[in-house]
């Protein structure tokens, strides 16, 4: 709305802001990201312990397929929670992205490259109807998208009289199942979002304003920023690539079900807050993120390998993600620093 | 019958009422002449296939002449919260319910509401799931061997050697540790069948398929794969991995039945059988619930057994129509989609609906309910499942649809 | 607590950020009026399409079917009024839970142990998330994760399938009526309302909502900012026990997932009673009448015979109006 009329000097005004802001906070971001990557070497690595077939590339390859469920959608719930929301809407709406794709498009339909996008703009507006009782009529994000959640769910659950129908389209079979260059593509879609995904946030002015807002929406508003959009664009965000989600989880096991998503909804608050992010807004990247959410798949491949009852096998993963937290601590790193110089 | 029944109700009713010391409006013990039997159909959730399936059979059934005329069904479904379904039977039996069919979320924690109800007259008919509730019906398959019977069929197929996973239900959950508990009973019969990993699939395609991934990510020498419901997962992760298929039991997709029968699976090593859950049994309880209140079958509360669907890999035959004829247990792939769960349809016990009945809850055109064999067969005991403090069977985990045929 | 005490002169102001409540109608909009009177109002449209909801059975039932959902919606109140996200509530109820199925005491003797168990339980692990987020400074809403996954496992070890019995005593006590028409489960969430209004005059209480408003303030003005989170999240701890009591007391059985279903709910049942998710207003009887709410709503849609698959809809849309609604009457109430 109003990014269209900025004026130039308060845009200036407002990069400059925020740049000094970032600059004191780059270093420990970058070591926190660090960390999560390196814990997730040590965690593949160790897994040798408990089963040679693990820290293999072979098992590398499954936790990247398996795990760009999960970047994608903390992708979206990592910038509702940079400028201080949640959205709690995500699992269904990746299921309503999953089941248009199957009912509007099915396996060949010459009309996907219409039709998909088209699934994704619905999710998008689901997006928007979330931000737009948060912004306008200043709904709580938690009640907001928990309620738009419910509501989507029980439309869903409406439209196919409880039976899903219907194929996964080819092309999110394609990106879900194809080999490009001896990779799978899922793989290589994973590294190009990551790519593009860390641009937007970190790199474009649009990521600056979101920090912005998060860390003080008065602040961002009297610097320049058209706050009104850019509280609504991370809702909208989040449900388009919720929505994407949704194709490729229809991809990859060719075909929909109404409860695909749920699964995903704690993992990706995890996942944004392993990697370092403040639930309450204004601080973290998705290079974290992403470290976040690879961090959780790698332990629940390696969890699964071990032989022990379910409710021990949880009591673990429960201590590793706690051990996690207490090592990724924004304070260690600075007391670490602080032996360091 | 339905005097006597009603005469109960009434009376059990101004029992009750005079028991609070209020008096109730008088519209809850009017006669029923002319009115028609109030049945609920209560689920706990919805969402998958078999669930939907089996709530639309009940559907299309009474739907179905002469029930048409002497039903008014209302479907409640309420979440996987067993608070949820305890307000949700409470509301109706405070409507006057006649019956209540009813996939129920836990086996104890509905029980005292049941026990209220049955005291005001209403009927609970469960089906595949069950409560230890003694006054309620129970129409399940679980006693009928699932576990133990395919863990038998898995171990001769692997000739009683191998590494082998476990996909298993929900965590935490009655019928998955039954099913479990009868397939590791025979398991450890044979010291050369190593469970390598076992992990809960929660009875879902898609998740059965990431667990399966992960679980071959450690343990890629994988020899066979026991499954429960989800089992067309399992084979898709197994495809993923590029490698060979191994012999695998699983429940009653469509998908998987197609699988075990295609030629180009086998070459790849697929083999097994189909067997579980079948979702007929919700009409078949509806059937028996409608003919007791119609006073056309007498039968006390009891644990009735569905018995258990067995299809092999060579039994596999696929049909032409929309109902199991001459044998036949699958449909073709254009028809269903691959989760669909085949064995809604029985030709003996549920003659009256067909596919769409399935898929859409409709009756089938010019069908009318044709009654039910007089003969039930009662289910065995399974403590904490269909029964409270009882006592299992000697023989609970004997084998009913195969035998050892390792050296 | 003493040095809490010194302080509570100074913490006062920062607990009220608004403007100071001059008026009884402002007071009204602010705390609990406002969701008590959507609930009066549903229980009409029940009781007139349900002529049997003025039984004292049916109150019972519903009080019943309330009482856990509002004792947690109570703890998770005041780990919402200090700024935090208490996920842990899931794990607690499930790990009571499987405690009273598994080791059941009979007799009123038995009941009271029970009951102290619940609260031992829902203390001791409240006291590691208290420690976690107050002293060692994690987030809220990822401490509290850790510790309901693990309590989650726990409780699938102690009972790895739903069974086990309750104690008859509390099965019966606790579900049934004094003197034939006050529900047990309704004096017991009462009881907890009536301590609440107690502590909350109290100078742990004053710095409670002073942290939630603003945290810095707080600080400068002498709170002790860690061991007030640190309580909080102890007695939250022990009113999710409690719940988990109350929910064992209904269900009569054990079931390791028992706790999940309330996770969400607690939060909607905070938000629909008024308190604000980022902390400093509120009050846990609003969230308790939320809670009441939200189960009552499930019985009127029931009645109205609203189709099964679109009742989500219905509820979602409940929800989204009563928090507009409810945000609508207070911005009014705070022109004056």
């Amino acid at each position: 709305m109003t990014v269209m009329n900025e004026n130039p000097t308060s845009q200036a005004r407002f990069q400059q802001s925020g740049d000094t802001r970032r600059s004191a906070r780059i270093s420990a971001e970058t070591v926190s990201t660090l960390a999560v990557a390196i814990l997730c070497v040590a965690l593949l690595v160790g897994a040798r312990f408990i089963s040679p077939s693990l820290g293999s590339w072979s098992q590398v390859e499954t936790v990247l397929v398996l795990g760009s469920f999960l970047v994608v959608l903390s992708f979206g719930q990592g910038l509702v929670i940079l400028t201080g929301g949640l959205d709690l809407s995500l699992p269904a709406v990746a299921t309503l992205g999953g089941i248009l794709a199957t009912n509007w498009v099915g396996a060949s339909d010459p009309g996907a490259w219409y039709l998909l996008p088209l699934v994704l703009l619905v999710c998008g507006c689901v997006g928007f109807l979330s931000a737009a009782g948060i912004v306008w009529l200043k709904v709580p994000p938690f009640i907001m998208t928990l309620a738009m959640s419910i509501i989507v769910s029980s439309l869903l659950l409406g439209y196919t009289k409880g039976t899903p129908r219907g194929a996964a389209p080819d092309a999110a079979v394609a990106l879900m199942k194809g080999h490009l260059l001896g990779l799978p593509a899922p793989v290589l879609f994973l590294v190009a979002f990551v790519l593009l995904g860390w641009l937007f946030q970190s790199r474009s002015i649009y990521g600056r304003y979101l920090y912005a807002i998060g860390t003080n929406v008065e602040a961002a508003r009297i610097a320049g920023a058209p706050v009104t959009a850019m509280r609504i664009l991370p809702y909208v965000i989040s449900a388009v690539s919720a929505g994407f989600a949704g194709l490729m989880l229809v991809g990859y096991s060719s075909g929909a079900t109404l409860r695909m998503g749920d699964s995903y909804l704690l993992p990706s608050i995890a996942a944004v807050v392993i990697g370092g992010s403040s639930i309450l807004g204004g601080r973290g990247t998705f290079l974290g993120t992403v470290g976040g959410a690879i961090l959780l798949t790698t332990l629940g491949t390696i969890i699964s390998a071990i032989g022990l009852e379910f409710g021990l096998r949880t009591i673990i993963e429960g201590a590793i993600v706690l051990t996690a937290l207490l090592l990724l601590r924004e304070e260690l790193f600075q007391k670490l620093g602080s032996l360091w110089r | 019958m339905i005097s006597t029944l009603l005469k109960t109700a009434t009376a059990a009713l101004l029992l009750g009422a005079a028991c609070l010391g209020a008096i109730q409006p008088a519209e809850a013990g009017a006669p029923k002449d002319g009115k028609k039997y109030k049945i609920y159909l209560s689920l706990s959730y919805s969402g998958n296939a078999w669930q939907s399936e089996a709530a639309n059979i009940v559907k299309a059934l009474a739907a179905t002449p002469p029930y048409n005329d002497l039903v008014e069904l209302k479907e409640v479904i309420s979440g996987a919260d067993p608070q949820a379904q305890i307000s949700a039977y409470e509301s109706m039996i405070d409507s006057g319910a006649d019956g209540i069919v009813s996939f129920p979320i836990s086996a104890t924690a509905l029980n005292r509401t049941i026990k209220r109800g049955c005291e005001q007259g209403v009927l609970f008919f469960m089906y595949d799931a069950t409560v230890t509730e003694n006054c309620a019906y129970n129409v399940s398959y679980l006693s009928s061997g699932f576990g133990e019977n395919s863990a038998q069929a898995l171990v001769n197929a692997l000739n009683g050697k191998g590494k082998i996973f476990l996909s298993r239900g929900v965590p935490g959950n009655s019928v998955d540790q039954r099913h479990t508990d009868g397939a590791k009973h025979i398991f450890a019969k044979y010291p050369g069948i190593e469970v390598v990993s076992e992990y809960y699939s929660f009875w879902d395609d898609r998740t059965t398929q990431q667990e399966t991934a992960k679980a071959l990510a450690a343990h890629p020498d994988v020899q066979g794969i026991w499954a429960q419901a989800g089992e067309y997962g399992a084979i898709q992760a197994l495809l993923d991995k590029g490698g060979n298929l191994v012999p695998l039991t699983g429940e009653n997709s469509n998908g998987f039945r197609l699988a075990l029968a295609d030629p180009a699976m086998q070459a790849k090593g697929l083999t097994g059988v189909s067997a579980g859950s079948p979702p007929a049994q919700s009409g078949y309880a509806f059937k028996l619930m409608m003919e007791i209140l119609t006073g056309k079958r007498e039968l006390k509360p009891t644990n009735i057994e569905y018995p258990l669907p067995w299809v092999p890999a060579d039994k596999v035959k696929v049909c032409s129509g929309d109902t199991f004829e001459n044998g036949c247990n699958v449909f073709p792939k254009d028809r269903v989609p691959s989760s669909f769960v085949t064995e809604v349809l029985n030709p003996v016990l549920l003659p009256e609906v067909n596919i769409d009945s399935a898929l859409n809850g409709t009756p089938v055109k010019g069908a009318t309910i044709q009654p039910l064999p007089a003969e039930i067969v009662k289910a065995a005991n399974e403590p904490g499942i269909n029964c409270a403090r009882c006592e299992a069977a000697k023989d609970q985990y004997k084998l009913t649809k195969v035998q050892s045929t390792v050296k | 607590m003493s040095d809490i005490a010194t302080t509570s002169a100074a913490a006062l102001p920062a607990a009220r950020s608004g403007p100071a409540p001059r008026h009884r109608l402002w007071r009204l909009t602010q705390g609990a009026g406002l969701i008590l009177g959507l609930y009066v109002l549903l229980y009409a449209l029940y009781a007139y399409q349900q002529p049997r909801a003025l039984d004292a059975y049916a109150i019972a039932a519903l009080m019943n079917n309330t009482a856990p959902l509002a004792l947690a919606a109570a703890g998770q109140t005041l780990v919402v009024l200090s700024r935090g996200f208490d996920l842990s509530i899931a794990g607690v109820i499930s790990l009571c839970n499987v405690v009273l199925a598994v080791y059941p005491l009979e007799g009123p003797g038995g009941a009271l142990v029970s009951m102290l168990l619940c609260l031992a339980i829902g203390g001791a692990v409240g006291a590691v998330n208290g420690w976690l987020v107050a002293y060692l400074r994690l987030q809220s809403i990822a401490a509290t994760l850790a510790t309901m996954i693990i309590c989650q496992g726990i409780a699938l070890v102690i009972l790895n399938a739903p069974g086990g019995y309750v104690s008859e005593w509390i099965a019966d006590e606790l579900t049934g009526r004094l003197w034939g028409a006050v529900p047990v489960s309704g004096l017991a969430v009462a009881a907890v309302v009536g301590l609440w209004l107690l502590v909350r005059r109290t100078d742990y209480g004053v710095a409670l909502y002073a942290i939630g408003a603003d945290e810095p303030a707080a600080a400068l003005s002498g709170v002790n900012v860690r061991r007030t989170r640190f309580l909080t999240f102890v007695m939250a701890g022990m009113l999710y026990g409690l719940a988990g009591l109350m929910l064992s007391a209904q269900t009569a059985t054990g079931n390791p997932n028992s706790g999940a279903p309330l996770l969400l709910l607690s939060f909607a049942a905070v938000a629909l009673g008024g308190t604000s998710l980022s902390g400093g207003r509120g009050g846990l009887f609003a969230s308790v009448m939320g809670a009441a709410t939200l189960t009552l709503l499930q019985k009127v849609l029931f009645s109205s015979g609203v189709s099964s698959f679109y009742t989500g809809l219905f509820q979602g849309v409940v929800l989204i109006v009563a928090v507009v609604f409810s945000g609508l009457l207070t911005r009014i109430g705070e022109r004056k």
